[in-house]
């Protein structure tokens, strides 16, 4: 087996150590950096996506697979960039205002990155208009907006509100335990996932990829 | 019956006279401090400060008249140390955001950061780094994970025990004297005892310690059950071997029917869809420790066992069963798989429901009062069957519920209680 394909497998794994050595052994054999991503690296994080469906995988397999996704990323990164490679859309992310809670946001963000987007994280306790400044500012194709907590949920509303009245073009994902479809349709949301698997499929189809 | 005899038979599977209502026995059944306030001015009670005695979650005590109030059954004994490593014995003043005056334990010390966000202390020590950050405008702390960076080749489970030990001498004079008390209530009393959860994530980052070591960081220590298993065996193996002795001492200072049930653990094994690891995880890294807990305490004491685990478990009931768990709280019905007929149905002669009386993720906080009672009297229906049922909430009562919402929802189990006992 080769490195790349190696990476695949280190990566649905959840071996970050193993993944790291593989993609540097890669792009240092001459592999085209596009390539790892396209071929390895995301194929691998939609079977990680796949066995988290079909509940082969739970939380600490995704977060394993996702670390070691990352780590390959960090590699190729700046060769992507250096090439001018596009990512195939641009995400910004956060928990809301008064929210501190981030395992899920940042779960659904590797998994977002791992799908080949470029994501812009603002972590947690996030006010309306840092949203819409950095939805503004990166023009982002989606918006996903994390709440754990049921009392979050009236700032999650406020968000959306504050997003829609700004007129930006970027799509709103909501997410989190206390969240439902309902609640997103009750909130002018346009879409809702109950897992980062979810999500990323919903932002594909949002850039029509 | 009383209170006592009513939440010991449910216990046994027998049907009581009438439900028994549990708010502010445990930590995963309490009820925030600004409803416990709202609640006593609805009842017309002395107006004074209320006594937060869990800083972490902004849990409110229950004071008896309140409770009676209330028409409660079950009264706790808490921990000897909150969530960060201060007793709740003596009190002070405090102020929540200009707008809820308190009570709060004496080393309860804060500071504001430049967001206007709180930060609390371990052991209320203020030269050491906050562990706690309330959001300004919150109503609860989160932990504020402190973590070295994690190098595996040196990797010491004894690094995860600092907080497991020897209880002290004044931790069993505690329970000497909470049990003296308790022997005597005419409530059901549920107890917490230390060191029994097994990697609870809301204790892993040890807000109580100053200087925590070891895997202490919520994300790693998921990735962790996977990855470090034996690493987490030989955590489990040190922690049960303590526990144990622990037990026993607080078994014996406290006399064995002070309690009639203890709260064994708060790890959560459910996410809103989904567990957080499969059956067979499961029965590997926790079940063989969970049965030497349960075992000890089915062996030498009266105590029923008590599991708080949020979200889709019902995959795991039996496992938790097999564990020797008496009792599954908080019973969160909306979760995936967790329909309350087919709880009550499939496993009710098995395990006691401490929970699932209504949902506070939709129809506690933003339902109207009558969704709120059509709810309870269909959750009592439902679960009171030949015992086996403690009403209570799934999970805590929030901060923002409407009064009048949690008004209804006890109307509602006295309504039901009355149509069940012809009164």
């Amino acid at each position: 087996m080769d490195d790349a394909r190696q990476l695949y497998e280190a990566i649905v794994a959840g071996d970050a150590k193993t993944a790291v050595r593989l993609t540097r052994a890669a792009l240092d054999a001459g592999v085209i950096p596009l390539d790892l991503v396209s071929r390895e690296m995301i194929p691998a994080m939609d079977e990680v996506g796949r066995r988290f469906q079909c509940e082969e995988y739970f939380v600490p397999e995704l977060l394993l697979a996702a670390r070691a996704m990352k780590g390959a990323l960090d590699l190729v990164r700046p060769l992507l960039a250096a090439g001018g490679v596009e990512p195939i859309g641009r995400v910004v992310v956060g928990t809301v205002k008064g929210d501190l809670h981030d395992i899920g946001k940042n779960l659904v963000a590797s998994m977002l990155e791992g799908a080949g987007f470029e994501i812009i994280d603002l972590g947690t306790d996030v006010a309306p208009a840092r949203f819409i400044q950095a939805i503004q500012e990166k023009n982002a194709d989606v918006a996903c907006l994390s709440a754990l907590l049921t009392v979050s949920m009236p700032a999650m509303r406020d968000t959306v509100a504050a997003i829609r009245h700004a007129g930006v073009r970027a799509k709103v994902l909501i997410g989190g335990a206390p969240v439902t479809q309902q609640f997103a349709d009750e909130i002018g949301a346009d879409g809702y996932s109950d897992n980062a698997n979810g999500a990323v499929g919903l932002a594909r189809k949002f850039i029509g990829s | 019956m009383t209170s006592r005899e009513r939440l010991q038979a449910t216990l046994r599977h027998e049907q009581p006279d009438r439900i028994p209502v549990d708010f502010g026995g445990t930590g995963t059944t309490g009820v925030h401090a600004s409803i416990v306030a709202g609640l006593r001015d609805y009842y017309g009670l002395e107006p004074r400060p209320v006594k937060v005695h869990e800083p972490y979650q902004m849990l409110g005590l229950i004071e008896p008249d309140l409770r009676d109030a209330m028409g409660l059954d079950v009264e706790g004994v808490f921990a000897p140390q909150t969530m960060f490593g201060f007793p709740a014995r003596q009190w002070k003043p405090f102020r929540l955001w200009d707008r809820l005056d308190l009570l709060v334990p004496v080393d309860f010390n804060t500071t504001v950061d430049a967001n206007g966000d709180l930060l609390i202390y371990p052991e209320g020590d203020l030269s050491a780094p906050p562990s706690g950050r309330m959001p300004n405008g919150g109503h609860f702390f989160d932990t504020i994970v402190r973590q070295d960076p994690i190098d595996d080749d040196h990797l010491d489970p004894a690094d995860n025990l600092e907080e497991f030990g020897p209880i002290s001498d004044d931790d069993v004079a505690y329970y000497r004297d909470a049990g003296r008390i308790a022997s005597a209530s005419k409530w059901g009393v549920i107890a917490a005892i230390p060191g029994t959860y097994l990697g609870d994530i809301a204790l892993v980052p040890a807000p109580f310690l100053k200087h925590p070591k070891g895997i202490r960081d919520i994300t790693e220590w998921y990735m962790s059950t996977r990855s470090r298993r034996p690493y987490i065996h030989r955590m489990f193996e040190k922690q049960v071997e303590y526990a144990c002795a622990n037990m026993a001492r607080i078994h014996a200072a406290a006399g064995d029917h002070a309690f009639d049930a203890v709260f064994v653990c708060g790890t959560d094994f459910g996410t809103q869809t989904s567990t957080f690891c499969s059956v067979s995880s499961f029965r590997e890294l926790w079940l063989p420790y969970y049965q030497q807990i349960n075992g000890w305490i089915h062996r030498n004491t009266h105590w029923k066992t008590f599991k708080h685990s949020c979200g889709a478990v019902e995959k795991l009931i039996p496992s938790f069963i097999d564990a020797g768990f008496d009792i599954l709280n908080p019973v969160q019905c909306s979760a995936a798989g967790m329909d309350a007929r087919h709880l009550k149905r499939t496993y009710g002669a098995s395990i006691v429901f401490w929970g699932g009386g209504v949902d506070t993720q939709k129809t506690l906080p933003f339902g109207t009062p009558e969704e709120v009672r059509r709810e309870v009297l269909d959750r009592c229906e439902v679960f009171s069957r030949d015992g086996g049922f403690v009403f209570n909430t799934i999970h805590n009562l929030q901060a923002g519920t409407p009064i009048p919402n949690a008004v209804a929802m006890l109307d509602a189990v006295r309504e039901f209680n009355q149509g069940a006992t012809g009164g």
